[in-house]
């Protein structure tokens, strides 16, 4: 596989585990939780409940994925290791899995009053290990572009070929 | 086929050092195993020491397993013993070599003491034969069949059904080599005549290219660099009479007389730079070893363009390998040994070098192997260096202003990508990249040799 083919399927990837951790966060959180929730709040029902939530899940997702992509783009076009002090970059890896973890968290925090929806703290808990955990993290150790390839902590467990052949 | 190749004296032994750069990048025509010898009274001087570690170094690590498809280390050396061979033992006189007291007062020891003055006779000859190549003619002849084991070995390797090239190189203008070259030759030839079907001998004869100035010392013997155009001048004339021993003679010199360093009457003093007369005359062995066994002596002329000016459109030789080479040797040096060095320090984390995860977390770094080939590594970038900064000569085959020497560095990691002097897209950045891309090499291929092998081919355009 070359370069610029590993390129677009990597991007394609992070497109598309958005798009599934978006939907993914979307039907748990409505299926565990969201009745209740739209059943407490006054002037509101389920599905009134659901397509807001839905436009919250979409913005947080949608933000969580251009943390991802933002790490392989950088990763990948911009950073250059052309001495061994430049190699690495976890500070900057895990910056932004500290802005994943924001936008997971403070979204729903600052966004929910305004769109006049109520959460719990499942749905907080479940959208730090869906877009923080799997949107960022889990997915950054697989498509990391190779430069950097054990940046993100725990790639070296999941995807070292020790002695690749 | 087996390669031979023998310096004589301290010129040989510089040639001898830049052709075992060209042999470990990959530039010697075929896989054949080059056996080295080295023949110098002179065995403290520090040309040949240093000609001596590089070689050290590579017969150490060349067993690295690079893989069989690979031009990198594809020519293994062996080092021919006693190395370097000391035709004149320790402090003996060319009278103790002569044995000087059977003869004396026979016609034999009168003629002798004609033909060589008391100076001559007295002189200790652990600096080597002075620039006094009648000297090395005398000990050389009476010493080689004895204290030499090259004419055995060459004949094992023969009774085993190979056939050999046997390639001298020295100097015409000085002591050992130009004492050397033709008595050599003679008794190889003499030697070897049973097999004269299944044996070439060629030579390079150096021509002056250097100048000194040595301190004045009335009482002593020693070389002059105003006695090498005349000494030159007589050694061409007995090739040009005599008969020629040589099957391939080549002829490589300087118009432009480089003046080296302190002067050295010899021993560890005796460390001039590398010069492009040397990797020319390198490159010649390289010509004669990619020829037939017996083809009709052929005279060549090899000019270049420019009078003060050497490019690669100058050398008879491909720049392609010996660019890659290069490239790997400085990638080597920049990106990899620091890290390394770091990694075994603690002072750095590996996450940081997929490659070092991949392919040397579970590699010895301070094995023999290893360590040599750190070593080399610098050794290559010094002799390169001193190539490209040659006094009186513009030389551009590797651009000087982008590394320095001892210890090797690259000052300017930006021209790594044009390190010939043409534009590629290979940066340092993309020599990383492709270290931890997917690939694929036999099983054969394996531990640092691997990384090696990995290294050096993400170092081609």
């Amino acid at each position: 596989m070359n370069r610029t083919t590993r390129t677009i399927i990597k991007i394609f990837l992070i497109v598309a585990v958005t798009v599934a951790c978006t939907a993914a966060a979307y039907y748990l959180c409505s299926n565990v939780t969201g009745h209740a929730l739209a059943t407490a709040s006054d002037n509101m029902n389920y599905s009134r409940w659901q397509e807001k939530f839905f436009a919250l899940t979409r913005t947080t997702g949608l933000i969580n994925g251009l943390c991802a992509l933002s790490w392989f783009l950088t990763a990948r076009f911009l950073f250059k290791v052309d001495e061994a002090a430049g190699a690495g970059k976890r500070i900057f890896w895990a910056t932004l899995l500290m802005a994943s973890l924001a936008v997971s968290l403070g979204i729903p925090h600052f966004y929910a009053p305004i769109i006049g929806i109520k959460l719990n703290g499942i749905i907080f808990g479940l959208f730090a290990a869906i877009f923080a955990g799997l949107g960022y993290w889990l997915l950054t150790i697989f498509t990391t572009p190779l430069a950097f390839k054990y940046t993100p902590l725990g790639a070296q467990l999941l995807t070292s070929k020790r002695d690749a052949t | 086929m087996s390669y031979y190749f023998i310096s004589i004296g301290g010129t040989g032994a510089k040639v001898m050092e830049s052709l075992t750069h060209l042999c470990i990048a990959g530039l010697l025509p075929s896989n054949e195993r080059l056996y080295i010898a080295a023949i110098d009274p002179d065995v403290g001087n520090g040309n040949l020491e240093r000609t001596s570690t590089a070689l050290n170094n590579f017969v150490v690590f060349q067993n690295f397993s690079v893989g069989n498809d690979t031009t990198l280390f594809k020519n293994k050396i062996s080092i021919v013993r006693p190395f370097p061979w000391n035709p004149t033992g320790h402090d003996k006189t060319l009278d103790d070599l002569i044995e000087f007291y059977h003869h004396s007062n026979t016609p034999v020891g009168k003629l002798y003491e004609v033909l060589y003055t008391k100076k001559e006779r007295d002189t200790t000859l652990n600096e080597g034969f002075r620039g006094h190549p009648s000297i090395g003619a005398a000990v050389l002849a009476k010493k080689f069949d004895d204290g030499s084991r090259l004419t055995a070995q060459i004949e094992k390797v023969i009774g085993e059904g190979d056939s050999v090239k046997i390639f001298l190189a020295g100097s015409v203008f000085g002591g050992t080599g130009a004492a050397g070259l033709p008595t050599i030759a003679r008794l190889l030839k003499n030697n070897l005549a049973d097999y004269a079907d299944r044996v070439s001998i060629g030579g390079v004869l150096i021509l002056p290219y250097f100048s000194f100035t040595p301190v004045d010392k009335l009482d002593e013997l020693f070389a002059r660099s105003e006695n090498f155009l005349p000494n030159t001048k007589a050694a061409l004339k007995y090739y040009s009479e005599k008969e020629n021993l040589f099957d391939a003679t080549y002829f490589v010199g300087d118009s432009v007389m480089t003046p080296v360093g302190e002067f050295s009457v010899g021993s560890a003093n005796q460390r001039n730079e590398a010069h492009i007369v040397e990797l020319y005359a390198a490159l010649a062995a390289a010509d004669f070893y990619s020829r037939p066994l017996h083809t009709p002596k052929i005279f060549k002329y090899i000019c270049h363009h420019e009078r003060d000016k050497f490019s690669w459109s100058d050398f008879p030789a491909s720049s392609e390998r010996f660019v890659q080479f290069a490239r790997f040797i400085f990638a080597y040096v920049h990106l990899i040994k620091p890290v390394l060095i770091a990694l075994m320090s603690g002072d750095a984390k590996d996450y940081k070098y997929p490659w070092f995860v991949d392919f040397l977390k579970d590699v010895d770094l301070t094995s023999p192997e290893v360590v040599n080939f750190n070593f080399y590594a610098e050794a290559f970038a010094a002799w390169l260096k001193q190539i490209e900064t040659l006094n009186g000569r513009e030389i551009f085959l590797i651009n000087p202003d982008m590394f320095e020497a001892n210890p090797a560095k690259l000052v300017d990691k930006k021209l790594f990508a044009t390190i010939d002097g043409n534009k590629s897209n290979l940066t340092l950045h993309e020599v990383f990249y492709r270290l931890t891309e997917p690939f694929k090499f036999d099983s054969t291929v394996k531990g640092f040799g691997k990384f090696l092998r990995r290294l050096y081919d993400t170092c081609a355009v």
